[in-house]
Parts: structure tokens; sequence; C-alpha cells
């Protein structure tokens, strides 16, 4: 960048949120532009309609949805608006900022229990089902308009390797494949990406895999990508890296949706290009790498590190030079504030002593789990590890995968730090013929009780102030999850059925990964007992007209 | 593994679905002794905990009509009795017509179920525009409705029923396969499973898509095939369609659920049989999509959420099978429900009861007894009203 293209910044485009005029920076999203003016309070949650702001930085969440030309459901993180557009907020009645349906919040302290609720009389059942009716969904439908702007042609293209994940290990991998003279096209859900250098890359692109057709065997691949905001490819790949790193999970404390709360990923998105992120004075709950990480980028807005556990002496100094304080063998029990994070309560794990940290943000930047739902979802063999409890592939030091022509490489798999590159490179030369199979890698993080287990153990034997949200996208609380189990049915695919839990706009995401650690501790076995929800097409959410434009590129396999 | 309390049961039904656990309750409300219900998979896993939640009353024969009629009031009923609330909302079945030939059948389908003494009607195009906002012009003539029809949400169904039949002694295990069936004097004698075999003087066959095969293991051939049937849910929205809609000509239909959900599916005639697995085929999602976004074009700006699929049991005719087996005496049938067995299990499942306690039943066994398809005259394959 020139020293003249940072004075002046070129004007981009404007358009209009919530009937007011703004302007977009190039490259902005609409949520860049909202966050110069603070984090907003964007969506309201569909049961309770308590206030929600955006957290996760991914595309994930449904925190930051709004309305774009008369398309609900559009995620503000991602959209890069264009001029003329009108932006608007979905969900709260008559305003987001003042919304009549919040009082269902108040009105039902200990929940609305859909599932044996609303039964008597008999006679007030259309009235109740009028009511919870309204308290489903984000958005109203989508005007004719908006659908028809959808159509965009589709395209069909053959490729030999689909690289999917443009991270560390997916560049690494890309990188010794062009060197060797091959062009693989790499994938990446991210909004604005470095090039890889000599490989086709596409961001903003979304990804499932189709099932393999029963005459061809398991390939080649067919992956059906989705580029935002409406452009549908089918894939035909011969071979595919699976580079789609990790992310940082949910926790589960009281009120732990305020406004405030975000994940790591978040809390760094949204402090972007360099600028400063929509707090001042955050708690970072944490003592690994990551959040060493965190307090090192955001150090100016951070007051307090909250640690599960011990703190490694290496994060001590890190925060005593940020003069950040530090509370170890904490657990994080509830925040306080209403539409925003006020303050947290913390109990010392061990003496029990209670305390009150004010801070205007939560970052959870306690574990990193892998991004697994299309490894699951194309058959990949799974194995659960305990730190940090999730599963991860089964691969060989290649980072072949048990589905032949699959490899996982880089966090997904397991790879840490300097170890990703490496993985994708060893990816690559296993992919040019120069590495041979071998046994599935016995060096990675062995199965066994995790931290987070023993975490939860204490934290949920204790009372549950506040409002426990399992599942943010459905508005689903602990309870609700724990009834399952107290009502004597197993399982993570009952659960999901019996609660709802992980049915929402993240497809489980942002919630199985805690649900699984709840389900196991009540049904007292082992997490990678419990199983893993069965990954459904298509994966990510993908708008119907895409799907629609691609069915005539569907021909039958023999016609191929 | 779980293994059966008890050496011998009075019934053993095959299938934890919902029409199995529907029987296993209406035997122990009746005093059967002793049932044991086993399943080789989890609550839910079979077409029970994967279908529309359709429920309607509009069928082309007297006996059907009054199956689904009685079954509206056991779902009306059903959180006062299960403690479940299954949002069994009464917001109508639409069924679209595209030709006057489709319109004719509709109209003769409805004056029965008018005579039926239920509200069916013919609506024009208008009418049936007025009922789903954003149909493309021009797509349909007309169309059948009938306002008492409607959906529910199946989940608490199933765990309304397993707990009241829990409750009243039956014991139900999951993940035990049923292997085959023991006679004696050409009677059944027992139920041999997974997990060891019990004696019993009935078993009561309700495996959904694996009936035809677990009838074969048990000796006694049916002519049922299950059919892959695939659907799929939309992003939640705001309420905006009451409806079950369903379209004549391909067997379309699309409702949307109490969670805001535009939950649908179509017929894509894949071959039959179980072996292709519950996944869902690489055509279903774009053939959806294209398909309900022609009918109703907005929709196109509506996220996929994911997209499923489970079996169909049907039948030559396509009326279930009901009854106990001339073959096989103590052998009960109850299956062939192809795209409408949660609607109709409350009811038929009485008569499944009746069936094993060898009561009287007003079913016509020329219809729905097993018998029909092996006596002298088999019944001509015949395409009905089978949809959603
Ligand atoms: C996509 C789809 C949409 C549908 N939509 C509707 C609708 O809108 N309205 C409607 O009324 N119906 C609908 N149906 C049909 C309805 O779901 C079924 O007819 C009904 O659920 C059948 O119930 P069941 O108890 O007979 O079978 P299932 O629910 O399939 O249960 C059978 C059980 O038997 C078990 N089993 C099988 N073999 C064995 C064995 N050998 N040993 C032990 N256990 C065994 C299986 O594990 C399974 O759990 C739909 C079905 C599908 C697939
Ligand atoms: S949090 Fe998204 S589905 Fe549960």
């Amino acid at each position: 960048m020139t020293a003249d293209s940072e004075m002046v910044e070129p004007a981009g485009p404007r358009f209009s949120f919530e009937g007011r005029p703004r302007e977009a920076r190039p490259g902005d999203s609409v949520l860049d532009v909202l966050l110069r003016d603070g984090l907003p309070n964007l969506q309201r949650s569909p049961h309770y309609h308590r206030p929600r702001a955006p957290l996760c930085g991914l595309g994930q969440c449904t925190n930051c949805l709004v309305r774009v030309n008369g398309r609900p459901n559009v995620r503000a993180c991602r959209y890069e608006p264009a001029e003329g557009d009108r932006v608007e907020t979905e969900n709260g009645w008559p305003s987001r900022r003042f919304d009549a349906l919040a009082g269902f919040d108040l009105l039902f302290p200990s929940g609305l229990d859909t599932l044996h609720g609303f039964r008597r009389p008999a006679w007030a059942t259309r009235f109740y089902q009028f009511v919870v009716r309204r308290l489903t969904g984000f958005g109203a439908p989508p005007s004719s308009e908006s659908a028809a702007r959808l159509r965009a042609p589709p395209e069909v293209r053959s490729v030999d390797v689909l690289i999917l994940g443009a991270g560390r290990a997916g560049r690494a991998c890309a990188a010794r494949l062009v060197a060797a003279g091959g062009s693989p096209l790499v994938i990446d859900r991210a909004r604005s990406l470095e090039p890889v250098s000599g490989a086709e890359l596409l961001t903003r692109t979304t990804v499932s895999f189709l099932p393999p057709r029963p005459a061809d065997g398991a390939r080649p691949f067919e992956v059906l990508a989705y580029t935002e905001p409406a452009r549908g490819l089918l894939l035909r790949a011969q071979r595919v890296v699976v580079a789609v790193g990790s992310y940082d999970a949910s926790l589960l404390f009281g009120s732990n949706d305020r406004p405030g709360v975000m994940t790591a990923d978040g809390a760094l998105a949204m402090a972007p290009r360099g600028g400063p992120p929509p707090f001042r004075a955050a708690i970072v709950f944490g003592a690994g790498d990551r959040a060493a990480e965190v307090v090192r980028r955001l150090e100016a807005q951070v007051s307090a590190l909250v640690a599960p556990g011990v703190v490694p002496p290496e994060l001590v100094r890190v925060c005593s030079d940020a003069g950040v304080e530090i509370y170890p063998r904490s657990l994080l029990v509830r925040a306080h504030g209403r539409s925003r994070v006020r303050s947290v309560e913390l109990v010392a794990r061990g003496s029990g002593t209670v305390s009150r940290v004010a801070c205007d943000a939560v970052v959870l930047a306690h574990r990193r789990v892998p991004n697994v739902p299309v490894l699951f979802q194309v058959g990949t063999r799974m194995r659960w590890h305990g730190d940090p409890g999730a599963y991860f592939p089964e691969v060989d030091p290649a980072g072949r995968t048990s589905v032949p022509g699959l490899w996982a490489v880089g966090s997904v798999a397991g790879a840490r730090g300097a170890a990703s590159p490496l993985s994708g490179d060893r990816a690559a030369r296993s992919l040019l013929g120069a590495l041979p199979a071998g046994p599935v890698d016995a060096s990675r993080p062995e199965a066994g009780p995790g931290e987070f287990e023993g975490y939860y153990r204490e934290l949920l034997r204790r009372p549950r102030p506040g409002r426990w949200v399992a599942c943010p996208c459905e508005d689903i609380l602990l309870k609700e999850l724990e009834a399952v189990t107290a009502g004597g049915y197993r399982g993570v695919e009952v659960a999901k059925r019996y609660s709802g839990l992980g049915t929402g706009l993240c497809q489980g995401r942002y919630c199985l990964p805690d649900a699984l650690l709840v389900l196991a501790l009540h049904e007292g076995r082992a997490p990678s007992e419990v199983g893993y929800s069965t990954q459904r097409p298509p994966v990510h959410p993908t708008p119907l007209a895409a799907l629609a434009a691609l069915e005539p590129q569907m021909a039958p396999s023999e016609e191929r | 593994m779980t293994s059966p309390r008890r050496a011998a049961y009075a019934v053993t039904i095959v299938g934890a679905g919902i029409v199995g656990l529907f029987t296993a309750y209406q035997l122990a409300r009746a005093g059967a002794g002793p049932i044991l219900v086993v399943d080789r998979g989890f609550l839910s896993g079979g077409a029970s905990g994967r279908n529309g939640g359709g429920v309607r009353q509009q069928w082309d024969t007297r006996a059907t009509v009054r199956l689904a009629r009685e079954s509206v009031a056991a779902y009306r009923r059903f959180g006062r009795e299960f403690g479940y609330n299954i949002w069994f909302r009464q917001s109508g079945y639409l069924f679209l017509a595209e030709t006057p030939a489709e319109l004719a059948r509709l109209t003769t389908v409805s004056q029965l179920v008018r005579s039926e003494g239920l509200d069916a009607r013919i609506l024009d195009p208008e009418g049936v525009a007025r009922r789903v906002d954003g149909i493309a012009p021009g797509a349909v003539v007309g169309g059948a409705y009938l306002g008492s029809d409607g959906t529910l949400y199946p989940f608490p169904a199933i765990w309304g029923v397993y707990e009241a039949a829990r409750a009243l002694g039956v014991e139900v295990l999951l993940g035990v396969d049923a292997t085959g069936v023991t006679s004696k004097d050409g009677h059944v004698a027992g139920l041999v499973t997974s997990a060891g075999p019990v004696a019993t003087p009935r078993v009561v066959n309700a495996a959904g898509g694996w009936s035809g095969e677990f009838a074969r293991r048990a000796g006694v051939e049916v002519p049922n095939v299950a059919t892959r049937h695939e659907i799929l849910a939309l992003e939640p929205m705001r309420p905006f369609l009451d409806p079950m809609v369903v379209r004549v000509s391909d067997g379309l239909y699309f409702s949307q659920t109490m969670r805001g959900e535009i939950v649908g599916g179509l017929t894509m005639h894949h071959p039959p049989g179980t072996t292709g697995g519950m996944s869902t085929s690489p055509e279903f999602l774009p053939r959806m999509a294209r398909t309900l976004t022609a009918l109703v074009p907005r929709l196109g700006g509506l996220n996929v959420l994911r997209a499923w699929s489970g079996f169909y049991d049907d039948t030559p005719d396509g009326f279930p099978v009901i009854g106990e087996d001339p073959r096989l005496p103590g052998f009960v049938h109850a299956h062939g429900f192809g795209g409408h067995g949660f609607m109709l299990a409350p009811a038929a499942s009485r008569r499944v009861a009746d069936a094993v306690l060898r009561t009287p039943s007003d079913l016509d066994p020329e219809q729905f007894g097993p018998q029909r398809f092996f006596g002298p005259r088999a019944p001509a394959a015949v395409e009905r009203l089978q949809l959603g």
C-alpha cells in the first residue's frame, strides 16, 4: 500500500442501515461498518427475545443476521454491501432496541417448556399455537424480487486436487503441488485472503460432499460448493485435502449469550486491520496458547485472565507485562448485565471463593475444536481425544484418512503450530506419490479424560444462576438438554431430537462440542460413547436458488 | 448388552417406531400380559423420526378416511393423554391439481370425504393462491382442501407413547435385533433376538421399511418393498404458510412447522430396497430446490439447513397390512404404511391389537389383511393418494 492510499481512504459503497445512510470502505462487511460505533446488538434470540450481538467471527453464529434488500438471514459479518443496498434488522418488535416480546424472557424465568407445556386447557390450543409459532425463526420470508436476484449461472468443473481451507496447512499443500506443476483448486469460506500463488483460490465458499453414487465407488468426489451470495458450483475432484482448521469453542455459564460474550475467533475478527476490538476491558477465559495470543494481540483492551486451571509461567509473564490480572483455577459461573456484559462471577476451584470481576466482554479462548462436520459427512474414521475434547480424523503420517482419496491436514487433524504447514506439505508429497501410505499416526494427542470434562463435572454440581443457553441458535437451555438424560434417553442423536439442540442455523457447530461433554457427564460414560450427530447435507446453509440452478447439471453418472 | 427380563412374553413386537409403540400401548391398556418391544436401532431412528408430520383425512376409500378421522381425534387428545405437546396444528391440507383430470380425481375424493361428514372443499386457483402466498401464477387449475387436516411434531409423539407404554409395564429393548421366529405345530412359539430367544405366542411385525426383511426371516413372505424418500428443512422463518401443500403430479409436499422451518420432499423413484442406506441421493437437493422454487419462487432466497431420508414401506395396492397371518398363526402384520404411518398409527394400532387379541375388528380383511396378497385373486397395483 502506498502512503497516499493510506491517508485517503477510497470511498466505498453507500447503503442504508435501518433507514439511515452508511458508507463502507472497499472490502468492508456490513458488520465492519457497524462496528465503528461499537458492538451492535443486531438480533433478538428466537424464543426469549434476548438481545444478541455477534460472537463467532466465522459466519457460523446466528447473532448478526440482517435482511438485505428483502432477503432474510444474511450474515452481516460476511456480506459486503453494494451501492444502494437496503439493510434492515430482523426480529425485534417494534424495534431491536426496544422489543416488546422480550417480555417472554421475564415471563418465563425457568424457560418455555414447549415439550410438555401449553397442553391445557384444550380450548386454548389454537391460541397457544398462534403465540408459540411466532416465537420461531428470525426473519420474515424473502420477497420474490430478492429470490429472483439470486439466479447466477451454475458451473461444473473437474479438478484433480481440491484443497478445502486456505490456512497454513492448505497453503503449504497447495504451494508444494504448484511447485511440482500441479494446479489445485483452493476453497475457503473466509471473505478476503492472500492469494495462493500459482493456484486458484475461491473465497466465501462453503462446501458439502454429495453422497457417492452407487456405481462410482468413492471417486471422483462430488462436492457442492456455494459461493456467497448466489453461485452454486458442482466440483468433481479426484482427490480432496481437508484443511478446514479449528475454531474456538463456546462455554456454558449463566447468561452466556449476553452481548459481549464472544469467542477468541470473534474478538480477533472484530478487530479488523489491526483496529481496536469492540470492547475496552475484556476478560479472557483460557490458559493455553490461544489465550496468550489474545492477550498479546489485544493487550490494551484486556483487563483480566480467567483460567480454568493453573496458568503456565509463560502466560503469567505475558499477563504481567500487559498489566492483566490473573484468576487461576476458576469456574466462570455467570455473566451480569442486560444489553451488554458488565461483570462476571467467578468461583475459585477448591476454595469456593466467589469473586466478581467488572468487564465489558468475555473472550472465550479456552478450547479449540477441529472443524469436523465435512469429515463426518464423508464417512472418515474418527477418534475421540480427551483434550481438547473432540473427534479428530484418524490419519497416517502423510494425512491420509480412512476414505480413499481423502487427506486431512492442519489443525482439523490435530497438527498445531509449525506442525500444521508441515502436515500440508507432507500431504502434497504423498499426493505426488513421494510418500507411501503408513500406519495411523500414533503421535497424536491421546484419548483419555480431558480437562473440560473435569471442569464441567465441578461446574454442573453447583447452582445455576441466570439463563444457561446450551444452543443459542434455537434458544435451548442447558436444563432442556439435561432433561434428555433425566428422562431416560441416551445418545446424542436422541438428545438432538428430544431437545432440538444442534438443529439451528449453525447445525450444531457452536453447541455440540459442549453438549457432548454434558451428555457424557450425565450418562456416566465416555464422550466417545455418546456419539456424534449425523452430518446431513448441505452441511453449510445453501440457498435453494443456488441449488436449483445446479439441477440440470446433475446428470446421472453414466452420462458424464 | 441389555437382555429381556423374562423368559416368556404374551406379546412381542418388532420395531419401536410409532406403530410398534402405539400397539404396545393399546395392548398394555387392554391388559394383554407381559409385552416386549425390541428395536435394533435407537428410538426415533426409523421412519417415525424422519417424516414430515402430515396428518390428513382426505383419502379415497371410506375405511381409510375413517381410520384417519379417528387418528385425528386421538392426536387432538394426545397432550392430555400422554403428557407431551405434539403441537398438532389443524391448519389444513391442500392438494394441488395441475390438470383438469387431476382436479376431477381430487373432486371425487373430496366428495367421498364430505360424505363422511368432513368439510372438504375444492378451491379455485385464487383460493389456492390465498393459502399459498407467492405461488407462481398459472401453476394450478385448482386444489382440494380440508381445514381439519394438519401437521404435528413427530418426536414428542414418540416420547409420549414410549413413556406411557413403559409406565404400563411394557419392556422396550433398544439395540436388539429380531432375527427370527420359532414355531411349534405351525403356530408362533418364540422370537429369536440378538439378546437371546424368548418364548411368545404372538409376534407383531412393526418393522417399518424392514418389515419385508423381518417377515422373510420369520418365513412368511410379504410383497412389501422399502423405498427411500428424501426430505429437507429450510431455515426457520416467521410464520407465513399455514397448510401442508401437496402436488398430485409429482408428490411434492411442504409445510411450515411450528418451529418455522419449511419441511418438504418429493418422490424421487429410487430403486427399491434398504441397502442404499439412509443418506440422501446426490440428485435430491437440486431437484427439490428446482421443483419447489418453480412453484413458489420466493422460497429461492431461503437456505437449506439439512436433508435426510427414510424408508416408506410400500405395498402393491397402497394399503397397509394389518392382521394375523393365516400361514403362521400368532404372526401379526402391522406394516405397509407407505408415507402415512404416522397419521394412521393411533387408529391402526387398535386394529393391530384386535388382531393380537383375536377380538373382532371393523377392518375389511379383503382391504387390509395379509391374505389379500396370496389369496386366489391378488389385488391389482393401483396409484392412490399416497402422498405427504
Ligand atoms: C421422508 C418421509 C416423510 C414421511 N411423511 C409422513 C407424513 O407426513 N405423515 C405420515 O403420516 N407419515 C409420513 N411418513 C411415513 C411414516 O413416517 C411411517 O409410515 C411411519 O413412521 C412408520 O412407522 P413404523 O413404526 O411402522 O416404522 P419405523 O418408524 O420405521 O420403525 C420401525 C422400526 O423397526 C426397527 N426394526 C426393523 N427391523 C428390525 C429387526 N429385525 N429387529 C429389531 N428392530 C427392527 C427399526 O430399527 C425401526 O426403528 C413419512 C416417511 C418418510 C420416510
Ligand atoms: S448453536 Fe447453532 S445449532 Fe445449536
